[in-house]
């Protein structure tokens, strides 16, 4: 039975990205629907798929799955042999303890640094608050200990799993707002980046036109140009 | 090997409320560790995120509430946290993932405070809307499972997820539906529940940030 996923825009749907990235990294095969959101419609739209009324959605038949950690969780089950979580035990519990805390938490880096593929990437002081630096701290002391934990180049190892498809938005935002990284944090930046599935979502993302001007920090400047 | 889990404040932790209930619900024995909140102990042992609640098992450290629970589902499997079958355990994950990062009207509103007197708190139209939501995903869930709890006969991760809400909703006097209240009175129909609350409402430490009518305190 083939599964569909409902995401939003692709240039700003960072919810929607990590199961779509996920899926497209491990070659599971998928349907996609995808509504642009905050237009007249996109609501009664979405709740047509799921009774959360959020994006992303996962249809397998009659089963609906929303919330992408969740999502997550059933492609796991449903695909063990994409590996989605490591096998080991502990590792796994690591591996959902950092998904977890990405899920719920980072708040202020998702406020101020939201994400917008298309944002010519350059330094935002404005949207370096201390609470997102704190954020950038933290995140980059969990990359880098998991990489030294599992060797990299991902956070579990040699493949691209849940964990990886939980920050692969923060990638985008740590790079769209020029975040001061370190040289380890941009390595791992680089591999997301690589994968022939963060680069067709980037170019199908930067082909589109609906724009959120609340999402967009250089307003009246849209992709760098002043908006028509 | 035994479990340990580092928990706040009974009162105030609606995070922690969640693991424990869990646990102490299915029989999981456990060590309880609990450090009051703003201490210098609680940065110190509060783990990598410096949050709690954080379960020791061994080597291993697990955090977040959630990732906590999926830990304790792997581990003991006869205590079946998640329903069997995937379709009921995959809309499990569904709310409990919806709850985690969700209902942030509410949960700002309506602190959870199990030592407060109970009393009305008008809710705000964001507030209102978080509660219609959860009304309809716990009905929707006892029609299809057939209550008391969301997933059938056994308290689940699930509700765990939900437990402080139960809580919030009580303590603020919310108008729900007769089903809501059906499934609230489940909950705090546990034994588990009622340790909970008794320890947390014999607690000394007030946070004026969790008290709605600071500087009022009220107290049942």
């Amino acid at each position: 039975m083939s599964l569909t996923l409902v995401i939003g825009n692709k240039n700003y749907s960072s919810w929607s990205m990590r199961p779509w990235i996920a899926m497209k990294a491990n070659d599971i095969p998928f349907k996609e629907v995808l509504i642009p959101l905050y237009l007249p419609g996109s609501k009664e739209e979405i709740l047509k798929h799921s009774p959360a009324g959020k994006v992303p959605i996962l249809i397998d038949g009659d089963q609906q799955v929303w919330e992408s950690l969740s999502i997550l969780e059933y492609l796991a089950e449903r695909f063990p042999d994409a590996k989605l979580w490591p096998s080991d035990a502990r590792a796994r519990s690591h591996a959902r303890s950092i998904s977890s805390e990405m899920h719920a938490g980072f708040m202020a880096l998702r406020t101020h640094c939201t994400m917008n593929l298309w944002l010519p990437p350059k330094p935002r002081p404005a949207t370096h608050t201390p609470e997102v630096m704190e954020n950038l701290a933290r995140i980059e002391t969990i990359w880098s200990d998991c990489r030294k934990r599992y060797g990299g180049p991902f956070l579990f190892g040699k493949t691209f799993g849940n964990a990886d498809a939980m920050y692969a938005p923060v990638v985008a935002r740590f790079r769209n707002y020029g975040l001061p990284v370190t040289a380890e944090t941009r390595a791992y930046m680089d591999a997301v980046m690589a994968l022939p599935a963060w680069r067709e979502w980037y170019d199908a993302g930067m082909k589109e036109t609906w724009i959120m001007r609340h999402n967009e920090p250089d307003w009246p400047l849209v992709r760098g140009k002043p908006v028509e | 090997m035994s479990l340990t889990l580092v928990i706040g404040n009974k009162n105030y932790s609606s995070w922690s409320l969640r693991p424990w209930i869990a646990m102490t619900a299915a029989g999981i024995p456990f060590e309880e560790k609990l450090i009051p909140f703003e201490t210098p102990e609680f940065r110190r042992e509060a783990g990598p995120a410096a949050k709690v609640p954080l379960l020791i098992d061994g080597p291993i450290r697990v955090w977040e509430s959630l990732a906590i629970l999926e830990y304790l589902a792997e581990r003991f499997p006869g205590a079946k946290l998640w329903p069997a079958d995937i379709a009921a355990r995959a809309h499990a994950r569904a709310i409990a993932s919806e709850m985690h990062a969700g209902f942030t009207a509410l949960r700002g509103h309506l602190p959870v405070n199990f030592a407060r007197k109970v009393m009305k708190r008008p809710l705000t139209p964001p507030v209102a809307a978080d509660v219609a939501r959860i009304e309809a995903m716990w009905g929707e869930c006892r029609t299809r499972y057939g209550g008391p709890f969301l997933f059938g006969t056994s308290f689940g991760a699930a509700d765990a997820m939900y437990a402080p809400v139960v809580s919030r909703l009580l303590t603020y006097d919310v108008d729900v539906s007769p089903a809501t209240r059906a499934t609230m009175d489940a909950v705090t129909a546990l034994p588990a529940w009622r340790q909970w609350r008794d320890a947390g409402v014999a607690e000394p430490w007030v946070y004026a940030e969790d008290e709605v009518d600071w500087p009022q305190v009220h107290r049942a």
